[in-house]
């Protein structure tokens, strides 16, 4: 009872947090200059037809009646159009999200398992050359620009080494792609046992993958050892030290009593990077959905923009919600 | 007054082996200024097997880093800076930290104050008492629950089986304190040191964890260290009693002596806080100045001491038998009148 | 002041990381302002017979895929990106950190301020949950690209930080009892304040607005990647990397490689120092490293001696 009331709580957060984040996004993304009929009709329109376009998509009114009209469209599932895909930006979103989230998810991953292993062992031996390597990598990684840091990757294991395939997309264009059923290439091949498409979608994955996850190491390495340093060093730690208990279960349970701030940092990262992923989305051609918004603001195709942002920040808020779940099931204290 | 420093032993005729024997044991921690603080300055102590002996000091005194230490973890971020402590022969201070940890909590404990901040926060009660059978006796999860049952109902916690999945968070004071004594005794150590664990409790919960100590130390045949800020306490079961000021001990004796006869003028000052009589309230209560400024040379007791002279400043008393079994550091023992 | 900076510098010698953190950023600060005189060619003149020259004694970084020397360039783009990112971090901490130190000012008391303080706190929260480089990017695109907007960008998407850091400042000294004590009217209200809060805050400002910078010269460039910030041909090192993007995947790495390598070191520079001026201003972690260092020259001694 108490958990769907605690969500229920959340959830009534949710609604104004959302619309503010719309409502702005909305007035920044107006204020682009570009006249969307005329991109759309091209160069050689006639000025009836681009005023009877902007009759039609509204671009007369004034503009809280289109935000208005925005809400209500939205309400409905209607994101509005591109002019550049000329598709509804919901049916692009849809197509590329996947691919942002698939890329993301697996950096993620790699990601925890550097910086958490990583920090883990800099916490057991602050003094010892793990630790001054973590510290090295820990703000290196925030230094180094990913676009960068991709193209020296590209270099060495595509162009030199020719280890890797060419950086042009999610798969190979001699192979077909398998039926979308999540969007993501590496479930999806699985389901269906193209293990070609498998092995194509992974093997273009590596080198992506490679770049987020390594610079994103950065900020849960120095969480989870300055977590885990404080926790090696709190009462409870000391008394099971004092009671004989063996150092490896000393660290399991300062790592236990350590997650809930590791795993917040995990979850801000999660929603951080579908944003943040763009540039990396670009180098490699990725066609996912933050490189679509980027285009979007680039020519002046706002709705793509807007489509985006709500996407991001409604995952943000579920993953927000999701972590906050996870900790009150499993935190003994919170559940009073 | 000599100047040679005798083993403590006990006041009757026995002179076995001790089971634990710290020798000049020395504790110091950093400060702001550089210079390193002296907590403990050359603590020796004996304890036989069974003996229940008791600690006396004040806060600041250093009785937990006394605690702490003799089982080699002083509080961060002191270090033992010399000294050695000795378990059934052996010099534990040497040891590796694998094989020290094989000794804490299966043959030497400690009860802890202030329970509910030393517990692990997400781990059950049970689980915690029966992971120290488990990691020291090697048995099963099964055997372990039914022995952390079975300690409970020992402690004389209410409705022991409910509590096995309690969490920390929900015990009061009263309860964890019993379950920290279980998790110390849980594996049958020949040694246990309890520290200032009634501390904060309700004077009724206070007696009633002061008897099961007792109870359960003597059931089992371990010795304890009992250390402790009120003197009065000790009299109840501890057969020999050391007074510790500012990280020294000034005098140790058996409880008849140290009541009836005692001769240092800290545990005078002690006694006589608790006494009827008032011109002996006046003459020995000295109030603490407060002020703990680093005294290297002489006695450390001379700021506060109300029959302090010159030499008690300049040179630092010898640990010395005034009578059989009863020592006391300082250049002018009380002598019974 | 000078006491600070010997203690600094005392610093920099007990960590080497640090002094070169402080070494790296003077240098490039030093390029910055010295490259009319060091650069052996114009950064914008393109030498259209000789493009994409590998490394060499007359070209030191090689030449781009319109002729122009890398090595110019390069020492030349710090004074956009240095400007820029200062320029913007300095404006966010500014207009962030007096918001927030309002905010933190007016979050308790009467009316209506505490409802403002509320909704501005809301207002950051919508501003933060923003992808941040589509923000910055949308916000160039509808203002305009120019140097000026892109300084807007970064100063928009950090004014947060400065904000929250200045309200739990404000809050965190407001806490205490001595400053209750001595609020009597308004104004001086606002003179106690500031006469507190200013001096605690100092140390994690500062530490934040050297990080900030780093990140700022990263967006910047990030900007200029995609073609949306510092237009060619000015010298910047994220649209020289973009320039040289395609080269990198048929085999030549110079015109990407050594703008970014550059780009790297300076950022890293400065997030040495602000993790410098964190340690400097956290009294436990000033001892400790105290302390590990006088433990490091003792044990040299004491091998000396040994031998």
């Amino acid at each position: 009872m108490s958990v769907l009331f605690y969500l229920g709580k959340r959830l009534v957060f949710v609604v104004p947090q959302l619309l503010g984040i719309v409502l702005v996004s909305f007035l920044l993304v107006k204020s682009i200059p570009g006249d969307p009929a005329v991109l759309m009709l091209g160069p050689t329109a006639t000025p009836s037809a681009i005023a009877a376009l902007q009759q039609q998509l509204g671009l007369d009114q004034p503009l809280y009646t289109q935000f208005l009209i925005y809400v209500r469209d939205l309400l409905h599932g209607d994101l509005g159009t591109s002019w550049q895909t000329t598709r509804p930006v919901l049916e692009d979103l849809v197509q590329r999200f996947p691919a942002t989230l698939e890329l993301v998810t697996y950096s993620l991953v790699l990601a925890i398992l550097i910086g958490v292993t990583l920090g883990v062992y800099a916490a057991r031996n602050p003094s010892g050359w793990v630790a001054r390597v973590t510290d090295f990598y820990g703000i290196s990684a925030g230094a180094l620009p990913d676009f960068w840091f991709a193209l020296v990757l590209i270099f060495i294991f595509y162009t030199v080494l020719g280890w890797a395939p060419a950086p042009l997309g999610r798969i190979d264009m001699i192979v077909l792609p398998p039926m979308p059923v999540t969007g993501a290439l590496t479930i999806d091949s699985l389901l269906a046992g193209d293990f070609e498409a498998f092995k194509s979608a992974c093997a273009h994955l590596v080198l992506p993958v490679l770049t987020l996850g390594l610079l994103n190491a950065g900020p849960i390495l120095k969480m989870t050892q300055s977590t885990m340093e404080k926790m090696l060093e709190a009462d409870f730690s000391r008394y099971e030290v004092l009671c004989g208990v063996p150092q490896r279960l000393v660290v399991r349970h300062a790592l236990r009593n350590a997650l809930p701030s590791i795993v917040t940092i995990i979850s801000v990262l999660y929603g951080f990077l579908i944003g943040g992923a763009v540039l990396v989305e670009i180098v490699f051609s990725w066609g996912g959905a933050g490189q679509y918004a980027v285009q979007g603001v680039l020519n002046s195709d706002i709705y793509p923009v807007l489509g985006f942002v709500l996407f991001s920040a409604v995952f943000s808020l579920v993953v927000y919600i999701v972590v906050d779940l996870i900790y009150f099931l499993l935190d003994p204290r919170i559940t009073n | 007054m000599t100047t040679v420093v005798l083993p403590p032993q006990t006041g009757s005729a026995r002179t076995a082996e001790p089971l634990i024997e710290v020798r000049n044991l020395r504790v110091t921690f950093p400060s702001s200024n550089g210079e390193p603080k002296e907590v403990l300055k050359g603590i020796d102590l004996a304890v036989q097997p069974g003996e229940i002996v008791g600690l006396v000091g004040e806060s600041g005194a250093g009785k937990t880093t006394m605690a702490r230490s003799i089982l080699g973890l002083p509080p961060p971020p002191g270090r033992i800076s010399a000294g050695e402590v000795l378990f059934e022969g052996r010099q534990i201070l040497k040891l590796s930290e694998p094989e020290l940890r094989g000794l804490r909590g299966r043959r030497l404990s400690v009860v802890v104050p202030n329970p509910r901040a030393e517990l692990n926060p997400l781990l059950t009660v049970g689980r915690q008492i029966a992971s120290m059978a488990r990691i020291h006796l090697n048995v099963g999860s099964q055997e372990a629950q039914k022995m952390a049952l079975q300690i409970l109902r020992d402690v004389q916690i209410p409705d022991p089986e409910r509590r096995l999945n309690a969490y920390p968070h929900e015990l009061s004071g009263g309860m964890a304190q019993r379950v920290v004594i279980a998790m110390a005794l849980i594996c049958n150590p020949a040694f246990v040191i309890s520290d200032d664990a009634t501390s904060g409790l309700d004077v009724t919960v206070q007696a009633q964890i002061l008897d099961l100590l007792a109870k359960l130390a003597a059931d089992q045949g371990s010795a304890m260290l009992f250390i402790t800020r009120d003197v009065g306490i000790t009299a109840h079961f501890c057969s020999r009693t050391a007074v510790l000021y500012s990280g020294e001990i000034m005098e140790m004796a058996s409880r008849e002596d140290l009541f009836l006869r005692p001769a240092h003028p800290y545990t005078l000052m002690l006694l006589a806080a608790f006494s009827h009589s008032p011109t002996l309230r006046e003459s020995w209560s000295v109030p603490d100045t407060g002020v703990r400024r680093q005294t290297r040379a002489g006695c450390q007791y001379a700021q506060r001491c109300p029959i302090a002279q010159p030499v008690c400043r300049a040179e630092r008393p010898a640990f010395a038998e005034i009578a059989p079994g009863h020592f006391a550091r300082c250049h002018f023992p009380v002598r019974p009148a | 002041m000078f006491r600070k900076l010997g203690l600094l510098a005392r610093l920099a010698a007990l960590r080497p990381r640090f002094a070169a953190g402080y070494i790296i950023v003077t240098a490039i600060a030093l390029l910055a302002i010295a490259a009319p005189w060091i650069a052996p060619y114009s950064p914008t003149e393109a030498d259209s017979v000789s493009f994409l020259q590998p490394p060499s004694a007359a070209h030191l970084f090689g030449t781009d895929n319109v002729g122009m020397d890398i090595f110019s360039r390069a020492i030349y783009a710090p004074r956009i990106d240095l400007t820029i990112a200062i320029l913007g971090t300095l404006l966010s901490a500014l207009v962030g950190g007096t918001i927030g130190a309002l905010v933190g000012f007016y979050s308790t008391g009467r009316g209506i301020r505490v409802w403002l303080s509320f909704a501005v706190m809301r207002a950051a929260d919508v501003l933060q949950a923003f992808p941040v480089f589509v923000f910055a990017i949308a916000l160039v695109a509808s203002l305009g690209q120019s140097i000026q907007t892109v300084v807007l960008a970064i100063a928009f998407v950090n004014a947060p930080i400065y904000l929250r850091l200045m309200r739990s400042q404000v809050l965190s000294i407001r806490s205490m009892r001595y400053v209750e004590a001595s609020q009597v009217n308004g104004l001086s209200d606002l003179r106690t304040i500031v006469r507190h809060v200013v001096p605690n805050a100092m140390a994690p400002v500062l530490a934040q607005l050297s990080v900030n910078v780093g990140w700022g010269i990263l967006l910047t460039a990030a900007l200029s990647f995609v073609g949306a910030g510092v237009r060619a041909p000015t010298p910047e090192w994220g649209s020289m990397i973009a320039m040289g993007f395609q080269n990198v995947v048929t085999g030549q790495w110079w015109p990407s490689m050594f703008p970014g390598a550059m780009l790297a070191i300076t950022v890293f520079g400065f997030s040495l120092v602000g993790s410098s001026i964190e340690v400097l201003a956290d009294p436990a972690k000033r001892r400790q490293l105290l302390a590990e260092a006088r433990e490091r020259s003792e044990s040299r001694r004491a091998r000396r001696e040994a031998v």
